[in-house]
């Protein structure tokens, strides 16, 4: 792939509606970004990991409050030249952050209604374009989620997913079943688990907020202790595309709790963000410097 | 045979990759199809006498399928999501839906798109088997979101390309189409599909629908009743009993669709 010449390194601060929540100062002139560095050869090189070291890492956020602080704590700017096509509304916040291209991909708003972009579409789309575009070593979907209470969750806690599955595509024919529910297990972690002590649980992925009788006996036989909207379709494509790929889901309602679910979730989003966002830059330091296999 | 070239440039030598601003009044030059299930393609795959691109137009790992040809005046070519690898069906449903569009849009650069597939269809509101429907706006039925504006969101309705001529010649039903991800149908599913107020029911239709329309690519959805959804039979039994022959009716269909849009402008259509 041909990324053309080079385009200036950015030295103008962040865009406006970013300078609230991060710093000002302009990106690191060290800044390592696949996409707009030329090397001396005027070629553009994926920077080279060197022994089989993650390098490039790829976080799915499917909502921009999710995302925001996490682009603050890695000062990351975003990409202004979109290696997206036009019409995309996806958004590729970059930069260096202790020797990893860290680079957090959120689906944007929706164009006509102006909301996030959630959902298994988007995510997929947008998991396949950044897998495309930046070849990460890994992939972090990090987002919050529903928890189920009588699996042992609650409101803040943070967890890793062991296995990830649909519970809203019930296809009743034989094998067709299997694909809909298409279960599959997160990248193996046990070092990074032991290390940041984090709750590991079952996620289960569909594309309503709320959860109708069928919905749930879905979700409780994948055994799942969270639920989310877009984990699953992350998985999907990571799969198909054979890139590592691990889900930290934080907990910002109780689905078998007694409060309506979209109050709950409204009302927690902000706080549990601020755990989530805690947990996933505690999670991209313990990566800095391992290889997949450490994890 | 050489897969065909990207479009040539404008009269001014620019290039139009925003379909958008392609002229309306131009020749459809290069259509894409994308139809979810190998029994619904194959014959069409024949019908055009397309050939399956062995050189790696997708992925490496990706299932994706493209046969393509010359036909009349078309460049056609037929995109199956191709078998799920490890368990060996079809890769039915929205998320390869989605992908498979964007990726071939990417690829092909397509003038229009043509969701094509067999459905479930609603005696309620006139569907019978074997019925071919054009479908005047799709939209979700299994993404309930119940926070305003997000809502709609999840609904996602958007408008098929408007064909007057070609509804009117081909002399095609023509009605909204609701798409979710299950083959089933719950009371809430129900529910939905009834504020979409559609006719027929798939489980591509709005996926596809979405991506075109970032990608402003104008696209159509044919679509072959192989059941009925409030009818008596269980829905599995009834689409497997009905899919071979309701699929040759699908071919027949788009057949015409294509015969009638050689050589047509989407003004035309």
């Amino acid at each position: 792939m041909s990324f053309g010449l080079i385009t200036s390194l950015s030295l103008s601060p962040p865009p406006d509606y970013q300078r609230e929540k991060i710093t000002a100062t302009p990106p690191s002139t060290t800044t390592m970004d696949p996409i707009h560095t030329q090397d001396e050869n005027n070629s553009n090189q994926k920077t080279v990991s060197s022994d089989n070291h993650i390098s490039t890492i790829v976080i799915i956020i499917a909502m921009q409050t999710e995302a925001l602080p996490l682009v603050d704590t890695f000062k990351l700017t975003e990409d202004r030249n979109s290696p997206f096509p036009k019409g995309t509304p996806w958004v590729r916040y970059y930069g260096s952050y202790r020797g990893l291209n860290v680079n957090i991909l959120w689906p944007g708003k929706d164009a006509a209604l102006g909301v996030d972009s959630i959902g298994t579409v988007s995510a997929s789309l947008v998991t396949y374009a950044a897998i495309q575009a930046l070849q990460p070593d890994l992939i972090i979907n990090a987002g919050t989620s529903g928890g189920f209470k009588a699996k042992g969750a609650c409101i803040g806690d943070v967890y890793i997913a062991s296995e990830v599955a649909f519970h809203d595509r019930r296809i009743p024919i034989p094998v067709f079943d299997l694909y809909g529910v298409g279960v599959r297990q997160g990248f193996s972690t046990p070092n990074l688990l032991k290390e940041l002590n984090l709750k590991v649980g079952k996620l289960s992925t569909g594309d309503s907020l709320d959860m109708t009788p069928l919905d749930e006996a879905s979700i409780v036989a994948n055994d799942a202790t969270v639920k989310d909207m877009e984990g699953a379709a992350v998985a999907y494509v990571a799969d198909l595309l054979k890139v590592p790929a691990i889900f930290v889901k934080a907990v910002t309602d109780i689905v078998d709790g007694d409060k309506p679910t979209s109050e709950e979730f409204l009302q927690n989003l902000t706080a549990v963000t601020v755990a989530l966002d805690e947990t996933v830059a505690r999670v991209v330091d313990y990566i800095v410097g391992k290889s997949v296999s450490e994890l | 045979m050489a897969p065909p070239p990207p479009p040539p440039p404008n009269e001014d030598n620019s290039i139009s990759h925003d379909s958008s601003s392609n002229d309306q009044h131009r020749p459809i030059s290069t259509i894409v199809i994308i139809i979810a299930m190998q029994t619904e393609a194959l014959p069409l795959v024949d019908a055009f006498q397309l050939t399956e691109d062995t050189n790696p137009l997708f992925p490496k790992g990706t299932p994706w399928v493209r046969y393509y040809g010359s036909y009349k005046a078309l460049n056609v070519n037929i995109i199956w999501p191709g078998k799920d690898a490890v368990l060996g069906v079809d890769s039915v449903g929205t998320v390869s839906a989605s992908l498979v569009t964007y990726a071939a849009i990417q690829a092909l650069q397509p003038d229009l798109l043509i969701n094509a597939g067999t459905a479930g269809g609603f005696k309620a509101k006139g569907a019978c088997i074997g019925d071919v429907y054009v479908a005047s706006e799709v939209a979700f039925h299994d993404r309930r979101i119940p926070i305003p504006v997000f809502d709609l969101y999840g609904v996602g309705l958007r408008r098929g390309c408007s064909t007057p001529n070609l509804v009117k010649e081909l002399d095609f039903k023509v009605g909204k189409l609701s798409t979710g991800d299950s083959l089933d149908m719950t009371p809430q599913d129900e529910a939905s599909i009834l504020a979409n107020d559609a006719v027929i029911k798939d489980m591509e239709g709005a996926a596809v629908a979405y991506v075109s329309d970032l990608l402003k690519v104008p696209v159509m959805f044919v679509k072959a009743v192989t059941d009925i959804v409030d009818g008596d039979k269980p829905t599995s039994e009834e689409f497997l009993q009905n899919l071979s022959a309701v699929t040759v009716a699908l071919g027949k269909a788009v057949t015409q669709v294509v015969d009638y849009i050689s050589g047509k402008s989407l003004s035309d259509l």
